[in-house]
């Protein structure tokens, strides 16, 4: 289904050198290679995270495999076509959703953003009614198909622009960060449904994502990229194994201490009376470590973090080596 | 053969039909927008139609002193300044989505343009067409019928062509130097000063008879940026004004091709425009 073969993105880059008034016009060109060789396959219906930390080229690599961007070099097959070559007629065979910009238009009812796509798309009427009606019911849209957009909350706009890229019912999804600032609720019902689209209609997802947690949920495979470049490209659960053996309690004190000495946890960061002890989930509990840090301090709060995708790329780095 | 090329034309001319469909229903969805705020749309027609004042009355008054500018009066004056403002009106009306091109790269916004399989140059000019720019139209086609009171113009069929051709030709010249102007943001991702100096600072050029204006300056607005065509060469024609610049009398019919062969031109640039997006992102 996508086809990626040593894939490359230069960008050159003004920097204004430093110094003197007239620095504006010696400005030093500097070619920046976002995306450096970068190469993978993805099959029919399969459903895949593609991870890396911020700037790693992530979103260079998916504009690239929608057409908006052309590669320096390298060899790409989305579909059967060149994204570089057929922008239009990848567009009709390709769903795209940025978490964070919509496409649904702003001041009017939800549903004539719909009516208005089925147009650029070209979908047939009783096709685009009977896609309408399930996306209505599996997404829960009717009690606010009438609304304008505007007046949506984020969970319920998300679900309106999941809906809106797959009324031509593509074959490939793309999703960049389609979960982000969702509550917890949101994100199980937004999975809920990824998971069907994939099992059901057999659509093949590539899900950029910074939450561990949808990748853990919904992607067997995930490849993980940072400065441009595939660190991993394997199982969902291997990484886990690896690298998702250590969790992090962060307690709140009620003032400034020492780093605390609990057993099976070390302090990694200390800020004020806030203090962040990681533990190997092999070797102890969460409810072990905390106990231990309420007996010998008072604690006023307290939270458990996952690790992220940058904690897991900086132990990749690290080389850790299996913690069991 | 010829039934090949049948074919392409039938292909061609759905094509046209379909983008001609999408451009209405995109149109239409930003007209029911804007009128989603009621309010603020009214205030805003009231402000725009007492603005689009200022313009008139310094014609009038400048008139009102020296009588005539290199030898045109009142009413002639405003007949160039009708024209241009009807033919500006409409085109700023009808390429409002690429004087916002900058905010629209900057936001990404034109990424989603570029994910959808319709041209980019279409979804950027049904992308935004504000309803409230029919006042600048109102206001100006006002003054085109003040000109025709104050002038006595021995109307023809000819003239009359020529009258809308000159409307219709101004409308896409002006509108093509609002899309060579979007075109340039691909590279400097800012709206560039330039372009207002030959969009907004033209229609007020173009009220004006281009015979005050230096020899280089018309020229330059004749053969390279070809506002002449928009309404001073019209005019001539209509008016029966000898020509001072002695300019082929035919300059005076050819705004229409002129207009087209200028839309070419704006077309090239804007795809020229795309592809460098393309390869260096924002």
């Amino acid at each position: 289904m996508i086809e990626v073969t040593d894939l490359q993105k230069t960008f050159r880059v003004h920097r204004k050198a430093r110094g003197g008034p007239l620095s504006v016009f010696c400005r030093e060109v500097v070619n920046v290679r976002a995306v450096d060789g970068v190469s993978f396959s993805v099959a029919d219906g399969e459903m895949i995270g593609y991870c890396g930390p911020n700037g790693a080229g992530k979103s260079t690599t998916i504009k690239m495999l929608t057409g908006i961007l052309q590669p320096s070099s390298g060899r790409m097959r989305v579909a059967g076509l060149d994204p570089a070559q057929d922008r239009k007629a990848l567009a009709k065979r390709i769903g795209v959703v940025f978490g964070q910009r919509t496409q649904l238009w702003w001041d009017l009812p939800l549903v004539d953003s719909f009516e208005l796509l089925r147009h650029i798309y070209r979908v047939h009427a009783d096709a685009y009614r009977r896609r309408l009606d399930e996306f209505t019911e599996l997404l829960d849209l009717g009690p606010f198909l009438r609304t304008p957009v505007r007046q949506l909350s984020l969970g319920q706009r998300m679900r309106g622009d999941l809906a809106a890229a797959l009324l031509h019912e593509p074959p490939i999804l793309y999703l960049d960060e389609p979960t982000i600032g969702l509550d917890v609720v949101a994100k199980a019902r937004m999975r809920e449904f990824l998971a069907h689209l994939n099992r059901a209609r057999g659509v093949t997802v590539l899900l950029t994502t910074h939450d561990m947690a949808d990748i853990e949920r919904l992607c067997p495979r995930m490849l993980i990229i940072d400065h441009g470049r595939v660190i991993y490209d394997g199982a969902t659960e291997a990484i886990k194994d690896r690298f998702g053996g250590e969790r992090t309690v962060v307690v709140d004190l009620e003032e400034a201490a020492p780093p605390l000495s609990v057993p099976g946890a070390w302090v990694v960061k200390v800020d004020g009376p806030r203090q962040w002890l990681r533990f190997r989930r092999a070797e102890t509990t969460a409810a072990q470590v905390v106990a231990a840090v309420a007996a010998s301090s008072r604690l006023v709060d307290l939270a458990i973090e996952e690790p992220d995708i940058e904690e897991i790329v900086r132990q990749i780095y690290e080389g850790r080596p299996d913690p069991t | 053969m010829a039934e090949r090329t049948r074919n392409q034309l039938r292909a061609a001319f759905r094509g046209l039909c379909d983008g001609l469909d999408l451009y209405i229903r995109l149109v239409g969805a930003q007209f029911r927008a804007q009128l989603q705020y009621r309010t603020s749309f009214a205030l805003q027609l009231v402000s725009n139609f007492c603005g689009t004042w200022v313009d008139m009355v310094t014609i009038v008054l400048l008139l009102s002193r020296f009588s005539v500018i290199d030898g045109w009066t009142v009413g002639e004056v405003l007949l160039l300044y009708g024209i241009a403002g009807v033919a500006f009106g409409l085109g700023d009306m009808a390429v409002g989505g690429f004087d916002h091109l900058s905010e629209s790269i900057r936001t990404s916004a034109f990424d989603r343009v570029m994910t959808r399989p319709a041209g980019t140059f279409l979804q950027t000019l049904a992308g935004e067409v504000l309803l409230r720019r029919f006042v600048r139209i109102f206001q100006a086609a006002i003054a085109l019928l003040i000109a025709f009171s104050l002038t006595d113009i021995h109307w023809t069929v000819a003239k009359v062509l020529v009258l809308l051709g000159a409307l219709g030709s101004g409308m896409v010249i002006t509108a093509s130097i609002f899309v060579i102007g979007a075109a340039f943001t691909f590279w400097t991702v800012q709206t560039s000063e330039i372009t207002n100096v030959f969009t907004y600072g033209g229609q007020e050029m173009m009220s004006y008879p281009m015979s005050i204006y230096a020899d280089w300056l018309r020229s330059f607005f004749t053969f390279v940026v070809p506002l002449s065509f928009v309404s001073y060469l019209p005019a001539l024609y209509i008016l029966e004004r000898p020509d001072p610049l002695s300019l082929p009398a035919a300059f005076q019919l050819l705004s229409p091709l002129v207009a087209a062969l200028f839309f070419l031109v704006a077309r090239a640039a804007w795809e020229l425009g795309v592809r460098h997006y393309q390869s260096t992102g924002s």
